[in-house]
């Protein structure tokens, strides 16, 4: 009865727990967001004021004879500017005369053009010389220019540090104000947090001991079975997938992969045997007793086969619906749009493109899946799964359909994801290269039935392994 | 004289900073049919125009909570006719015959809505596609057959009629009603936008495509499914409701078949998922007859030929653009920028020669 209690008190302060943790990291990204759009916009009017100087300063400095290689730059382009509108304007000379030549025009109006062209030569060659005459050095008085150079530099460096402190007081004065409106309740639900710590050891300690499977490890199958009518697609099978690792279940077609995993997913409800699922050190669930749409808030993610993405919606769209059961506002929230729902898109909307951005999408975020290639689609599934937090990814077939490049890709993602995210990684995969290379463990199943488990080599050289690949052994 | 032109300056550049948020359009558009509404009194807009365009609004809130359903949701349903039918006779019956106030009425009207979509939500759970359609379209017609033989509440087959609208306690002027009715139709195109341009909108849109992948991401089939088709119909019963204001009067023909389908044909014709195109399409269906087509003899004297242009709007929207006229606006707008393209490189070509 004690233990009872206990495990339900329990219960609830780790869930507690979870949502003041997440209440914390979203405040923090928010936090982070905030200061960031502050500090670009900050740095941007800076940016603009020094260019805007650079502007006035250029032609003194060239008065003045003072060499710079970005003036010298600047006065190319000018002369090509000049030199590309009279161009164009030859260009259209040349072309009326033609007309005019055409229609047979009278000798007059053919001589007309002549002196027009004469003019606009004319016209070049003045424009160039007033340019060169603003970016030559004046001999006679450069003393004047010299000093009225130092003058005007002085004074637009003073204009624009003045303005610098004033924006840096501002951004300081800002970054304080807003910091101290999180801060509080960074602080509050920090203690809180220290607050929980305490009373889940105290919790936990009868329990420990009494959770069903081991410390390390994540899933548990027990006695799981199948069927669909007479057929026996799950066979009694056992196994446990270890914390951190990265998994791989392997068999010929139709051996029953992927109805394990819609059983562990609750896509189908399993004949008889246990799941277990180790959704916290302390907490121990039957997957069971979960309906297929609140798996993913235990913290099991998978991806699919053919790839189920939602067409009409961009990748980034996709990754957020990812994201749906972390959003804390409600139905009401969302429809007047509450300030809370702003905020919570915008942390989740740089979430997703963090994420994008680790796996080399960031240029695909606003088009629609619709006509991408499999490889990338494969890459956002994958990428979808990341947004929930997981800690056990499934992955159904993720090499199916790529090539050798993107599958040596793929390997590099997956082994990353299981460092970065701290997720147990669960794959079904025929590509037997990807499987050995990147599994700690292998299981090996035929008919629903347990064929072998261990490291890739062991199972390399199984017999009952090579046997139900390439057939009877003689 | 600067000074002026400077202000007029940062003006512009403010309307042009609104005019990127999603909302400006619709609200110009509530301001559009407000001065509409307002040259009315005046006589510079013909009555019959205006009664149009009063109807098309209230049209227009039924489609937009049946593109939630079919062009969001991906759920089929023939029964709008019946929750509008409801929504007529809730205000008729507490508000006109038992004389409740119009508070009142709404929330009960809101709770029906609530329960019914409810009820129909579960259906929808276990019947998908076609078979959704034709479940609620018995249901439809179940309801209209109440209406007919339930005297007690919508008068019988004779019709309900409702003079007495009142809002807090004073009798309202029909100006009233109209401005009431263009506040609530601005109401209900913002509330539809923030609804898809929510996490509760994206649920709906994954529901549509996938349902595995949408369960695997954590969402609900039988919530959102339920508040799909809740939505529809409380959008079908405020439009009910705001019908009765407007017409005054409710008889159970109306409430039938092709009513559910002239909804359906309007969300279809314009673009299930654009609420411009619902718009857009709403009007085709409901007030191109009545604003424009009654101006012509001939289909004054042939009332029912309207129909036969109807059909032809739907057949060739579907062959041609299958996405809706929104689509057909879209393609306009292309096919101008690509014009204008040519002409300019043309124009380019007679003044400069052909390019090096």
């Amino acid at each position: 009865m004690a233990k009872m209690i206990n495990r339900a008190l329990l219960k609830y302060h780790i869930s507690k727990l979870t949502t003041l943790n997440h209440q914390l990291s979203f405040l923090e990204a928010y936090l982070e967001i905030i200061l960031n759009a502050k500090q670009t916009k900050k740095d941007k009017t800076l940016m603009e004021m020094k260019k805007r100087h650079s502007e006035i300063l250029e032609p003194l400095m060239m008065k003045a004879g003072i060499h710079s290689d970005n003036v010298e730059t600047k006065k190319q382009d000018l002369i090509d500017q000049i030199n590309k509108k009279y161009h164009w304007h030859f260009k259209a000379l040349s072309q009326s005369k033609k007309r005019a030549m055409k229609k047979q025009a009278s000798s007059d109006k053919i001589n007309h053009f002549a002196d027009k062209e004469a003019k606009m030569h004319q016209k070049q060659e003045e424009a160039l010389q007033s340019l060169a005459l603003r970016y030559t050095k004046d001999e006679n008085n450069i003393a004047m220019h010299q000093s009225n150079y130092e003058i005007n530099k002085t004074k637009l460096e003073q204009k624009y540090l003045t303005k610098q402190t004033k924006l840096d007081q501002k951004f300081a004065l800002d970054t304080i104000k807003i910091k101290k409106n999180y801060s509080d309740r960074i602080e509050r639900i920090k203690k809180a947090i220290e607050d929980e710590r305490p009373l889940l050891k105290k919790y936990a300690k009868g329990l420990e001991s009494a959770t069903e499977i081991p410390q390390d490890v994540i899933l548990r199958l027990e006695n799981l079975n199948m069927r669909f009518g007479g057929l026996l697609a799950v066979d009694n099978l056992s196994f446990d997938v270890k914390k951190g690792e990265i998994f791989g279940l392997i068999g010929p077609n139709g051996a029953g992969k992927t109805t394990i995993f819609n059983c562990i997913t609750r896509f189908y409800r399993p004949t008889s045997g246990l799941m277990l699922f180790r959704k916290n050190p302390v907490e121990v669930i039957h997957l069971n007793d979960y309906p297929v749409h609140n798996i993913i808030k235990q913290g099991i993610v998978r991806t699919f086969q053919n790839v189920e993405l939602i067409w009409e919606l961009s990748i980034l769209d996709n990754l957020l619906v990812a994201a749906h059961t972390t959003y804390r506002s409600g139905f009401f929230g969302q429809l007047l749009h509450m300030p809370k729902l702003k905020r919570e898109e915008e942390v989740m909307r740089s979430k997703a493109l963090g994420i994008l951005e680790t796996m080399g999408l960031l240029q695909y975020q606003y088009m629609i899946p619709y006509g991408l290639p499999y490889g990338i689609l494969k890459k956002v599934e994958l990428a979808r799964t990341l947004m929930a937090n997981p800690k056990l990814i499934i992955l159904d077939e993720p090499a199916a359909g790529l090539n050798d490049l993107e599958t040596e890709n793929l390997a590099h993602i997956i082994k990353k994801i299981r460092d970065d995210y701290q997720a147990t990684i669960f794959l079904v995969e025929h590509d037997m290269g990807l499987v050995m290379d990147i599994c700690d463990t292998v299981c090996a199943i035929s008919f629903g039935k347990m064929l072998a488990i261990g490291t890739p080599t062991e199972i390399q050289n199984n017999p009952l392994v090579r046997s139900a690949y390439l057939g009877e052994e003689s | 004289m600067s000074i002026l032109t400077v202000y007029l300056k940062a003006f512009l550049k403010s309307i042009q900073k609104l005019s990127k948020h999603p909302y400006f359009g619709f609200i110009v558009f509530g301001v559009v049919l407000l001065i509409v509404q307002l040259m009315n009194l005046s006589g510079l807009v013909t009555p019959t125009l205006m009664k149009t365009l009063i109807l098309v609004m209230i049209y227009s809130i039924i489609s937009l909570g049946f593109a939630l359903l079919l062009g969001y949701a991906g759920l089929a349903s023939l029964g709008t006719a019946g929750f509008v039918g409801l929504g007529t006779y809730f205000i008729g019956h507490f508000s006109g015959t038992l004389g409740y106030p119009f508070i009142v009425t709404l929330v009960i009207s809101l709770i029906g809505a609530i329960v019914l979509g409810v009820i129909v939500g579960f259906i929808s759970l276990r019947i998908e596609g076609l078979y959704l359609g034709i479940i609620t379209l018995g249901l439809s017609e179940i309801m209209k057959e109440v209406f007919k033989s339930f005297s007690a509440f919508t008068n019988g087959v004779n019709g309900l009629s409702f003079r007495n609208f009142a809002l807090f306690g004073q009798p309202v002027s029909d100006l009233t009603v109209n401005l009431l009715i263009i506040f609530v139709f601005i109401i209900m195109i913002l509330a539809t936008l923030n609804i898809i341009k929510s996490p509760t909108g994206r649920a709906l849109l994954a529901m549509k495509n996938s349902d595995s992948a949408a369960q695997s991401m954590g969402i609900s089939l039988l919530k959102y499914r339920l508040l799909a088709f809740v939505l529809a119909t409380i959008y079908a019963v405020i439009a009910g409701i705001l019908y009765m204001a407007n017409q005054k009067f409710s008889i159970p023909t109306t409430w039938s078949l092709d009513f559910s389908l002239n909804i359906l044909a309007a969300v279809i014709v314009g673009g299930a998922q654009s609420i411009t195109g619902i718009i857009l399409g709403t009007f085709m269906i409901f007030g191109l007859n009545l604003a424009i087509l009654q101006n012509i003899p001939f289909f004054q004297n042939n009332p029912d030929a309207v129909w036969i242009i109807n059909g032809l709007l739907i057949i060739l929207v579907i062959m041609f653009y299958p996405g809706g006229l929104i689509r057909l606006f879209q393609a306009i707008k292309y096919s101008i920028i690509s014009r204008y393209k040519k002409i300019k490189h043309a124009w380019r070509v007679y003044r400069y020669g052909e390019d090096d």
